[in-house]
């Protein structure tokens, strides 16, 4: 009887841990190849990108007031559109490496340096986190692996923040 | 009959100047657009992107030596390492940028207004450095690209640097 209690409780940590990927390999590779599908290119492109950005807004109206630079108030301005574009240029970078530990860690690196000052609080990047996993599901179809780009976001997101 | 000639004339001059004024026209950006697209492998793209992020960068730095010092704190001294090969995608992605941007004119302005402004405060980048990246550019697309359209690229690139350069002192 012990043994059978023993052998269920590591059957379910076993089953604890098998839930728990943490963006290994084969994620990270999934998540490129699906990327290049939602990155797409030209006016598609930018509608991707004001997709993820009203759904943003939507979530974090006061996030607003970080894109002053840029125009963030109105959302159809030139100067808040080629923001927007920049966003996703890094977050391509970064996705395009995921497989590779040095540049991505170069890369992450030089993105932490460029957030830092601005102090953005975690609830917006999970507004960011939430607002990608509803948009890409739209560009890309039924063909997408929710797990594989939440594990992989946090990773990219854990290297902006810093923590 | 000398009317009609005189008329057609002028039509032909101010077409000829319509052109000129019309460098990097619709057709121009869309040639580019469809000849950078077609460069864009599936997944194993960011190999390339950086490859050929690091062949414009090396290219420069050996045209004009001082530029080694200017790309210092990403590392130019190890071209293969994490930093510079973050940097080499940095440089290719804002080329695919302003590309993708082509057919929205007002997006592209300002996304090549704050490139400006990004090398605008690098003491020691010349305007000569980006007049040297368009040679280079080309010489490279020549050799990736199979059929490539040098008028086209060309007529839509002067800008595009032109205006990132814009800023600079020198």
């Amino acid at each position: 009887m012990k043994t059978l209690v023993l052998l269920l409780v590591a059957a379910f940590a076993a089953i604890a841990v098998a839930d728990h990927h943490e963006c290994d390999i084969l994620s990270r590779l999934k998540v490129k190849s699906q990327w290049v599908r939602a990155y797409s290119s030209g006016h598609q492109r930018e509608d991707f990108a004001k997709a993820i950005w009203r759904a943003i807004f939507a979530q974090e109206p006061e996030a607003r007031s970080l894109f002053k630079r840029v125009k963030g108030d109105d959302p159809n301005s030139p100067e808040f559109g080629a923001h927007i574009l920049r966003v996703l240029a890094g977050l391509d970078i970064v996705i395009s490496i995921l497989d590779q530990k040095e540049p991505l860690a170069a890369e992450l690196d030089h993105l932490q340096e460029q957030h830092k000052e601005r102090h953005i609080p975690d609830s917006y990047f999970d507004a960011f986190k939430t607002a990608l996993l509803h948009v890409l599901p739209a560009q890309l179809g039924r063909c997408w692996d929710r797990e594989a780009w939440s594990e992989c976001f946090d990773v990219i997101a854990h290297g902006i923040k810093g923590h | 009959m000398l009317r009609v000639l005189v008329l057609l004339g002028l039509v032909a001059c101010s077409l000829v100047v319509e052109g000129r004024q019309h460098c990097c026209s619709a057709q121009d950006r869309h040639i580019v657009e469809e000849q950078w697209k077609s460069i864009w492998t599936e997944s194993e793209s960011s190999v390339f992107r950086s490859g050929i992020g690091r062949h414009i960068l090396l290219a420069l730095a050996k045209a004009y030596p001082e530029v080694n010092e200017l790309f210092k704190d990403v590392d130019i001294a190890h071209p293969e390492g994490g930093k510079f090969t973050a940097h080499a995608l940095r440089i290719f992605d804002a080329i695919d940028t302003a590309i993708n941007a082509l057919d929205h004119p007002e997006v592209l302005d300002a996304a090549l207004d704050h490139l400006a402004d990004q090398h605008k405060v690098r003491a020691g980048v010349k305007k000569a450095h980006f007049q040297k990246i368009g040679e280079i550019l080309h010489e490279t697309l020549v050799h990736v690209l199979d059929n490539y359209n040098s008028l086209s690229w060309k007529s839509c690139f002067k800008g595009i640097l032109g205006k990132i350069a814009s800023k600079l002192q020198a």
